[in-house]
Formats: C-alpha cells, structure tokens, sequence
C-alpha cells in the first residue's frame, strides 16, 4: 500500500509529516506529565511513545470533540497519556514484587533540579525540603488524586479541562484535587 | 470588610481556593486580610517552584538521544505479532480447543463402559484369623552358652535369676562387687555338686559348654542346653503349661493380590512367628502357603500386627505361635 493510501483518511491530512510535527510540539508536555506521575525516566519515556503510537492508530478518532465540548488536539493526547499512567499503576500493582526490585526514585532527586541556582544556600535549602515533602506527599496520593494532582499544578490547566483529560464529572475533579491539596498541605506542614 | 468574614478562613476554605473553587467573598478576603494572603501566598509560591522543578527536570531528561523515532516505533507496533495478526481467532480457537478436551473427558467418563467399570468392586471379607496354639506339655524351651572347647558337663546348675550378670565360669578375680553367677533358666531339677554344669549332662572335665554367651550348654545366651536365649533346651517359650498366650491388640486386615482377585482365589495361609516381649512379631515363616502373592500379603499385614504379648509368671516372655491367615472372597 503506498504511503498517501494509508494516511489518505486520516484527518491529518498531510500524513506522517504533519504528525511528527505534532509530536514534536506536544511531546515534552506529555513526557513531562508521565515523568511526574510515575517518577520513573524510562517507564515515562515508554508510555510517551505509547501515548503517540495510540493517538496515531486510533487517529480517525479524533473529531476534535469530547463528551464535555471541544478539546484540543493536546487535551485528547493528555487523555491518552492519563489512560495510560491508570492501565500502567493497574499491571504494576499486580506485579508489586518486580516493583520493588526497581528502586525507586529518590526524592531527593527532584530537589537537584530546583531551577533558580542563584537563590542564596538557604533559600535554597528551604526549597530543597519544600520539594521533596510535596514530592514524597504527591508521590503518596492515589493514582487519581496524582493525575488531577499534577494537571493542576505542574501542567496548569483549570477543572474543565482536566475534567476533559480525566474523564470524570467537574465535581470530581475538584473533589479528587481538593483532597489533593488537602495531603500535599498536611505534607508540607509535617515538614514544619 | 464584609461582615460574613470576618474571621480568617479556614483550612478547607484556603484549598478550595487555591484548586479554583473560592467564592467571591472568599476571594475578596484574601485580598483584604493579610494573614490569609500571606498563607495563600506562600502556598502558591509552594506550588509555583513545585512546577517549575518538574518541568526543569523534565526538560533535561526528555532528551531526545537514544530515544528511538516515534515513526519506527509505530511500524514496529504494527507490525505483525506472534499469531500473525490473528490473535482473535488464535484465541477464541485456543478456548474451543480447551473446551473440546474438556468435553471429551467429560464425555469419555459419562460411557457406559466406563461407568460400569468405576461401579464394580470386588467386595472383601475380614479374613478369619485364629491363633492357632500348639499346647506343650514342656514350659518353655531356651538355651545357654559358654565358649569352652568342650561340652558341657554334669554339675549344679546357677541360681535361676531373670538377667544373668555373673556366668557361670570364668568367674572375675577379686570383683569390686561379688555377685553369685546366675542363669537365666526355669525351674528344673538340679542336683548338689561342687562344679557349676547341666544337671542332665554327662561326667567329665568340669565345662560350661562350648556355645557361645554366658550361660551352659552348646547354645547361645545367658540359659542352659542349646538354645537361643533364656531357658533351658531349645527355641523361645510355647503356648501352654503357664506360658498365656498372645493376644492380638492391633490387627489390620491383609489385602487381596491382584492376581489372586483375578483368579478367585481362595485359601488360608499358615504362619508360624515369635511375638516378643515387646508383643513386635518376629521371625515369620510360612508354615501352609497358598500361593499367587497371598503368602506375601499375609505376612505383610502379620508385620503390622500388635499384640499383648504371652506371660510366664506375670512376665511377658517371647512365645511362638502360629496364625491362619483366611483368604475369602464372594
């Protein structure tokens, strides 16, 4: 079959070229959601690849729509992305064993990546803490919590459009996220 | 201020606001009131730094080196699996398999054939099984040894003692405890003599005999004459004269042999064995055989057998007896 036939249908017309350029603009946002959901940088980059794999095959899909009004063409990636951090937090409770073969990611990890090198030592010790107890509260949340968690604060998006990526009601959105924040506070209160 | 709030907010109001979910007076309040903007602010500030160390992270690990292309990742994907791109009919055909040779057995064990076969059994009698006691006029039947060169001669015999320390001959020099040398015997005539020897022996060079033990005779053991054992003459003690007789306790049924129950065959083996002090059957011996394994089987459930083992004198003694062993089927 020639390459055009096979991407005639889709609504990226263009064909590959036109989604790699989609690709490129909405991998890191993607990558960056799956590396804070799952704190693992290989599983992260798996599932990104996965992610787009799915959104390619599944292509035709796409009408630019969901259930809650219109939805960019990231919203419905990000979809994706959340499906697949549920389907992944799914197979790896049944294989909890092989988890803790893998160790997991130091917190304090993310707390070598504070971006503002200049701040004074203790300042930057103080965002040091700051980062890993919200690290180790977000870490600790339940899978939903975590995703609406993150949409929130790390990707910013506002309830109707996680409600969007998530699936689920506006009221269970901010439920979910108000427990969220609720643990993350009492996390970094503890700290204290 | 508004009246409504004028207490600060609480804990529940500060993070229904900062997801979003305030209201408007909650809102103006935290304008207003410096102690809840400042909380709400550091919160914020929190959060603001959270995210900028996760994208910062990101940012640096999302290189996209070593990554493989998405688009090879894609043909990869699409490419054909294990079943060839069947993988449904390769699993709905693995299931009808499954079930077929579930079916088939089922079906197999539902044959008339085979369920007359199961209902079938070969119904077994409780062998009969009788002690069979050979009453002897004689008590009990033992012997002694002692290991000299020559038979043993005519003379008194020990003390009768139910364990024999001392023997009678090669008495030890100058014994740190002097004990009279005993045997191990039943009543029996004895006579008066200087020698220690066997009452019913001949005359001669005073000897113990030339058995091997501690007792007289050309036997082996602590008795007289030659035997094993205690006692005196030969063998353990019999049934009769006041040696009871064994009773079984424990007495598992023998089994059928196959080839038996094929044949119908039928019959009653004969054992002859010694229970012991301990009431453990010993040393048992086909006297009758019947044949076709039975034999086999018969003693090995003799094997098994416990019993309360025969007394002399209110002392359990090792007595020999002989048991049937029925074999019967219907």
């Amino acid at each position: 079959m020639p390459e055009s036939a096979l991407f005639a249908d889709a609504p990226f017309a263009s064909g590959l070229q036109d989604f790699e350029s989609l690709v490129r603009e909405h991998r890191p946002r993607i990558f960056r959601f799956l590396l804070a959901s799952l704190r693992d940088t290989e599983t992260a980059e798996n599932l990104t690849q996965d992610c787009f794999v799915r959104a390619f095959k599944a292509r035709d899909q796409f009408r630019g729509e969901s259930k809650l009004g219109t939805c960019s063409f990231g919203t419905w990636l990000m979809h994706i992305a959340a499906n697949l951090v549920r389907d992944h937090e799914a197979s790896s409770r049944l294989k909890f064993w092989r988890r803790r073969l893998r160790s997991d990611v130091d917190p304090n990890e993310l707390s070598d990546w504070i971006p503002d090198q200049q701040k004074s030592p203790e300042a930057l010790a103080l965002a040091k803490e700051q980062m890993e107890a919200i690290w180790r509260a977000a870490a600790s949340l339940s899978e939903r919590q975590r995703t609406v968690f993150l949409l929130r604060f790390v990707e910013d998006m506002d309830l109707l459009e996680i409600a969007a990526v998530t699936g689920m009601k506006e009221g269970t959105v901010k439920t979910h996220l108000f427990r969220a924040v609720q643990s993350v506070r009492l996390g970094l209160e503890e700290r204290k | 201020m508004n009246p409504h709030l004028a207490h600060h907010l609480t804990r529940k109001q500060i993070s229904k606001y900062l997801i979003g979910d305030g209201s408007p007076q909650e809102s103006q309040h935290v304008l207003d009131c410096a102690t809840c903007g400042g909380e709400l602010a550091r919160l914020e500030s929190s959060f603001s730094q959270f995210r900028a160390t996760v994208r910062h992270w990101s940012d640096r690990r999302s290189g996209t080196d070593g990554v493989v292309p998405w688009t090879a990742r894609v043909e990869v994907a699409t490419l054909k699996g294990l079943y060839g791109g069947h993988e449904t009919v390769a699993g709905i055909g693995s299931v009808l398999i499954h079930v077929a040779v579930v079916v088939l057995l089922l079906a197999a064990g539902s044959l008339p054939p085979v369920q007359k076969a199961m209902k079938e059994f070969v119904p077994l009698f409780a062998p009969d099984l009788k002690l069979q006691p050979k009453p002897k006029l004689e008590q009990s039947k033992g012997g002694g040894g002692s290991p000299q060169r020559t038979a043993q001669t005519k003379g008194e015999l020990p003390r009768v003692a139910p364990k024999s320390f001392v023997p009678p001959i090669r008495p030890q020099d100058d014994p740190k405890l002097a004990l009279s040398p005993t045997i191990v015997a039943p009543d029996m005539p004895n006579i008066n003599s200087p020698n220690y020897g066997s009452p019913l022996a001949g005359l001669g060079i005073p000897s113990a005999g030339n058995g091997i033990g501690t007792g007289i005779g050309s036997g082996r053991g602590p008795g007289v004459g030659p035997g094993n054992g205690g006692g005196s003459g030969g063998g353990v003690y019999k049934i009769g004269g006041g040696v009871s007789a064994p009773v079984p306790v424990f007495k598992p049924e023998p089994e059928y042999s196959e080839e038996a129950r094929k044949a119908k065959w039928q019959g009653a083996v004969l054992l002859e064995l010694v229970v012991d002090e301990n009431g453990v059957p010993q040393n048992i011996k086909v006297v009758r055989s019947l044949g076709l394994g039975l034999d086999q089987k018969a003693i090995e459930a003799v094997q098994k057998w416990r019993f309360k083992p025969g007394q002399k004198d209110g002392k359990a003694v090792p007595v020999s007896a002989n048991i049937e062993v029925n074999f019967r089927l219907l």
